[in-house]
């Protein structure tokens, strides 16, 4: 209870590549679009479909804006290079700050951060265009079910291959693809503001969240189940807060029914039809 | 039941594993021909597909786009191949009355020549048939030129008494065609795949019965299907290796009727069944 279940990684990384090429397949699309950040979420995602599809259809891309730490520029190179696709670099730092200067939200960490995030979004959406290509995502299971990510940000993607997977098995993941060490052993961060780190920001460890979260939510334990089976209490409550406050982020969007046929209530239909 | 020629003893079953696309039924129908191929030049009398194998099988309200007659055209390619070979393949199938049927398919000498509709919907977790499909009402044997087979649309073979059933009067085989879904856990089967194959494995030792299981592979809307189609004989020993969990595949395993009769005089479990202890059960609980 202690520890997350054990995964065959071999099969989990199989299946996952299966996903990816059949999504694609399926889309009619030619690749995948993904933005490396220089960490291990994006690096493996972007393992995995250079896996599926093969390197010539998948575009990475560098998206640092006025606050990225310059070492992830390099980190994310140095994935790109040992995936064997180039990096196409684009510097959203003057867009970011002549945006947030529009908006007036410079001074605010967090509402840059989002802006920032929204804009990567933005330029990966607008490069998948005339490939044509799908938005490859890189959040996995344990920042969904937390919340930490931006809304229509880093959460916005065409298909989300570890959104599946506790973050826990995403370090098991990229050990087992044998990624660049540097890129497996640097701490988690969404690198939107100088020495951010996802730890710092969520004031714990994944490896500490994640059987907390699989034990609520895969096995059902409540707070007094998780107490009596020994986990730490303030993590415990810290770990739940966040699971039911930001849980409007797993479904982003609620259309309000009025009739008889409410799209994706009423109707809810294969995403890629035969024409 | 084709007339004219006699009912082979000895033939070769094909479990086509095949991984479909919802909502993309012309994709779905080459998939199938390409199968069908392979099991004819192999020499099968008999291929199975997996549950809504021409539909695909994550539709929710696409069921109403995918439901087929039998006089619908994508049939006919199918119907035209089964004059080499014996076919079951799964659909939506529209009733006459109203409403869609979760149906395996008989096709034989250019015609169908049985439906089983799914008995058992599965409606909780990520299933959600029951909204979708009216259930079957009956589990009856479908025969053709080979025999006489219980088929089992997934769901039905979870509930055992159906294996019970289908062993009074004894079948020939039983069929399950599924469309498992699977996680990933420590094996390295999928875990959906490992729950079949005790499924499987129990139904053909309990009713002393062959087992012929078609499951299908590959990902829908983002959900995995565990493969690991297999085949057992009547003892329960493995007629084949299990088909992989990911990849499409033709798997080829024997059918001998001698053999399933040998089985039955050795082990009489299906002819001790004391439906007396039903009979208490069932009236105990009122049904």
């Amino acid at each position: 209870m202690r520890d997350l279940p054990a995964v065959h990684l071999p099969l989990l990384a199989e299946v996952l590549q299966q996903f990816l090429a059949g999504e694609l397949a399926a889309s009619g699309l030619a690749g995948y679009v993904v933005g490396l950040s220089g960490g291990i979420d994006s690096a493996v995602s972007a393992t995995l479909a250079v896996r599926a599809v093969g390197a010539t259809r998948v575009i990475a891309m560098a998206l640092p804006g006025p606050t990225s730490d310059p070492r992830s520029l390099a980190d994310a190179e140095e994935v790109a290079s040992w995936l064997g696709v180039p990096l196409e670099l684009r510097d959203l730092s003057q867009p970011a700050a002549q945006l947030a200067a529009v908006l007036g939200c410079g001074d605010d960490r967090l509402r840059f951060g989002n802006l920032l995030a929204r804009l990567r979004m933005t330029a990966l959406f607008d490069r998948a265009r005339p490939v044509p290509a799908l938005v490859l995502g890189t959040s996995n299971k344990s920042e969904i079910l937390l919340g930490y990510s931006t809304l229509f940000g880093d959460s916005a993607a065409s298909v989300q291959p570890l959104g599946d997977v506790w973050k826990t098995q995403v370090f098991a993941l990229a050990e087992y693809l044998d990624l660049p060490q540097r890129v497996r052993s640097k701490p988690p961060t969404a690198d939107l503001w100088p020495g951010q780190t996802d730890a710092g920001e969520l004031g714990f460890d994944y490896r500490d969240a994640d059987p907390i979260l699989w034990a609520h939510h895969e096995a059902g334990l409540d707070t007094g189940q998780l107490l009596a089976a020994g986990f730490d209490p303030p993590l415990v409550r810290h770990v739940l807060a966040l699971y039911r406050r930001n849980r409007f982020k797993w479904r982003p969007t609620v259309v309000a029914r009025v009739s008889s046929s409410a799209i994706n209530i009423d109707r809810i239909l294969p995403r890629n039809p035969e024409p | 039941m084709s007339t004219g020629t006699p009912v082979p003893d000895d033939f070769l079953v094909a479990l086509a594993q095949i991984a479909t696309r919802p909502g993309q039924p012309r994709y779905n129908l080459q998939r199938h021909l390409h199968a069908i191929s392979q099991a004819r030049a192999a020499g099968a009398k008999l291929v199975i597909f997996p549950e809504l194998s021409l539909s695909g099988y994550l539709l929710n309200h696409g069921v109403g786009e995918a439901a087929l007659a039998f006089d619908d055209p994508l049939l006919e390619p199918i119907l035209a191949a089964s004059r080499e070979l014996t076919i079951l393949i799964g659909l939506p199938l529209l009733e006459p009355g109203g409403g869609i049927s979760n149906a395996a398919v008989l096709c034989e000498g250019g015609r169908v020549c049985g439906v089983h509709r799914k008995l058992y919907l599965p409606t909780y977790g990520m299933f959600d048939e029951g909204r979708f499909f009216v259930a079957g009402r009956r589990l009856e044997p479908l025969s053709c030129a080979l025999g006489t087979f219980g088929v089992l649309i997934c769901e039905d073979a979870w509930h055992l008494s159906s294996s019970v059933f289908l062993s009074h009067p004894p079948v020939d085989a039983v069929v399950v065609m599924a469309g498992g879904p699977s996680e990933v856990e420590e094996g390295a089967v999928p875990a959906g795949a490992r729950r079949w194959h005790w499924i499987v494995g129990a139904m053909a030792t309990t009713s002393v019965t062959p087992v012929f299981f078609a499951n299908r592979c590959g990902w829908e809307e983002g959900v995995l299907f565990g493969g690991g189609s297999w085949a057992v004989d009547a003892r329960g020993a493995s007629l084949v290796e299990p088909a992989p969990a990911c990849e499409e595949t033709v798997l080829l395993a024997p059918f001998s009727r001698p053999a399933v009769a040998w089985a039955r005089t050795l082990i009489p479990i299906p002819r001790l069944e004391r439906f007396e202890l039903w009979r208490h059960a069932l009236e105990k609980v009122g049904a």
